[in-house]
């Protein structure tokens, strides 16, 4: 069975992943200006994430299976939790708030990590399966610059 | 063909149920710390005595399984992306029996008594194959990555092998005639710390550990044979036992602490290598346990004392590594569920905190100190028998770390209740 869309998805994952992890370090840095760079990097990178499942291969899925579309409602409200989150980093960013900066990455981390995996195991894979013909002009829309 | 059956991406089952085996799991900690300060030095000097036995029991079924089967009712919808049918209440009922199988062996076991080894043999088995056969059916059902998963159903089986052998002993011990008797115990041992626990480490570690330090993925030469392998060299040592060759079924063991000690090598490796710069006290959970692993492999490989492998698995590998992950799985669950409702009802006016004001990485600290401290005591009072003093302090040690870890444990719950109120009275408003 094809894999593109699997593949993409969590190889975008994994560069959410690496854009956490470095803003993570820039707080050891104290450097304001690339703490706040490092924030707006993993900030627009996880939104456009979203943007893509949920204006694009969530509603396409859903047409097909419409078994997916309890799942989907799942990871749409994690979505929210997740963004409300980074609108909390955001704003502990331009307070300077360094141990509030912490706070919000390590559960921003963990409630990703099992997000990520409940969609590469189940929703991915579905989609796979449902989107043969559109896979790879989904699979463009998260192969960015990574 | 997809297969949909059981496809559910809820968080199931609710907060309570994990919470309960999470909760009473520090008791038997406390209870075993206790034994130990009273009949330590028997426990250290021979496996074979009595209160060696029940602290072990104490120890591998009161805490171990208890925290791991409750983090598998959580993890398992997370992790192989299926959830254990009926939760809610299998696992109550699941708990009810192992903890009081537990605490009956536990008494059969110390003082003797025909009634308390059955009552506690049978409750374990009732309790444990309701879980084997509840779990089975998910990771039946389970999809994603497939080391996890292999892993996770090899160490169901561990568990099976290890409940039946341990059935058979208990039988043994109200007089049924089983010959070679000391082999049948060494089996049992080994289905238990190489089957059941170090396969679940296994399966678990390939996903957490990636995850929670963003480290590269384990690499495929150790990954696709390691559960296998341990699989063959615990089949190899069944069947060594069952035609009294002691000496081939050693080999047999051997092999599979083999693969448990590379695979504690290259998650040191794996965490030198993550990319998340902070050390918090799970990763220092994780570095002792599998330092521990290591040493115990070193010490079991060179013919050393039992009573030290044991120190070193039991409380560095057995209380280390469940305390370190219930230090991240309890703060995140209690924001997780907190979150969640304020997502669903759109309400946001109650400020909540992040997953660290839960439990607080300070006093999580001090916690690992004790339980170092502990590990350091006993693994010297191992060594050194004739040390007394040794003993009662990594008793004490071990009661104090267990008395922190309930006490922080109390404080998240309490937290998740209290700004759970403050939630449902901001919405009645």
């Amino acid at each position: 069975m094809s894999s593109i869309i699997t593949e993409a998805f969590t190889h975008d994952h994994h560069a959410c992943d690496h854009l956490l992890a470095a803003a993570e370090k820039s707080l050891t840095s104290g450097d304001w200006a690339v703490i706040g760079q490092a924030s707006e990097a993993l900030i627009s990178t996880v939104n456009h994430h979203f943007d893509v499942e949920e204006q694009t291969l969530f509603p396409r899925l859903a047409s097909i299976y419409r078994v997916a579309s309890n799942p989907i409602e799942v990871m749409c409200s994690e979505h929210a939790q997740m963004r409300a989150l980074l609108s909390d980093l955001g704003e502990a960013v331009a307070q300077r708030d360094r141990d509030t900066c912490q706070g919000v990455l390590e559960t921003f981390h963990f409630l990703t990590q099992q997000h990520n995996s409940k969609e590469e195991i189940v929703l991915y894979p579905m989609a796979d399966g449902a989107l043969r013909d559109q896979a790879t002009e989904i699979a463009g829309l998260v192969a960015r610059e990574s | 063909m997809l297969n949909t059956a059981g496809l559910s991406l809820d968080q199931a089952p609710p907060i309570r149920v994990p919470f309960a085996f999470f909760l009473a799991a520090p008791f038997f900690v406390f209870l075993a710390g206790a034994l130990l300060l009273w009949q330590g030095e028997a426990a250290l000097l021979t496996r074979w005595s009595p209160s060696a036995l029940a602290l072990t029991h104490l120890i591998a079924l009161g805490f171990l399984t208890q925290v791991m089967l409750g983090a598998l009712f959580q993890m398992l919808p997370v992790l192989i992306g299926a959830r254990v049918p009926g939760a809610a209440w299998i696992a109550p009922l699941v708990q009810v029996f192992l903890i009081l199988g537990t605490l009956a062996l536990a008494v059969g076991l110390q003082w003797g008594g025909a009634v308390w080894l059955s009552l506690g043999g049978g409750a374990l088995a009732v309790g444990l194959a309701v879980f084997m056969g509840a779990a089975g059916v998910a990771l039946a059902r389970g999809r994603g990555a497939p080391r996890t998963l292999q892993a996770m159903r090899l160490a169901l089986f561990g568990l099976l092998m290890t409940l039946l052998l341990g059935v058979l002993l208990v039988a043994g011990l109200l007089g049924v005639p089983i010959g070679g008797l000391t082999a049948w115990v060494d089996l049992h041992l080994g289905w238990a710390l190489l089957g059941w626990v170090g396969m679940l480490i296994l399966g678990v570690g390939y996903q957490v550990v990636p995850m929670f330090h963003v480290t590269p993925a384990y690499p495929a030469w150790l990954a696709r044979p390691a559960a296998w392998v341990i699989l063959s060299g615990l089949l190899l040592a069944t069947a060594a036992t069952l035609m009294g060759w002691g000496g081939l079924a050693v080999w047999g063991f051997g092999s599979a602490v083999g693969v448990l000690a590379i695979f504690a090598l290259v998650t040191l490796d794996q965490q030198r290598r993550r990319e998340r710069p902070r050390i918090d006290v799970t990763l220092l959970h994780w570095w002792s346990a599998m330092l521990s692993v290591l040493l115990a492999a070193v010490v079991w490989l060179s013919d050393g004392r039992a009573e030290l492998v044991g120190v070193l698995v039991l409380v560095g590998v057995g209380l280390g590594l469940p305390s370190g992950m219930l230090f991240k799985i309890m703060p995140f669950l209690s924001w997780f569920h907190l979150q969640h409702r304020q997502v669903a009802a759109r309400r946001f006016d109650v400020r909540l905190p992040h997953m660290q004001a839960f439990i607080p990485e300070r006093w999580a600290r001090v916690q690992f100190g004790l339980h170092l401290s502990a590990l350091l005591a006993l693994t010297l009072a191992a060594v050194w028998p004739e040390t007394v003093w040794l003993t009662p302090l990594g008793a004490l040690m071990m009661m104090s770390a267990a008395a922190l870890l309930s006490w922080l444990q109390l404080g998240c719950y309490r937290r998740h209740l209290q700004i759970g109120r403050r939630f449902l009275t901001s919405c009645a408003q």
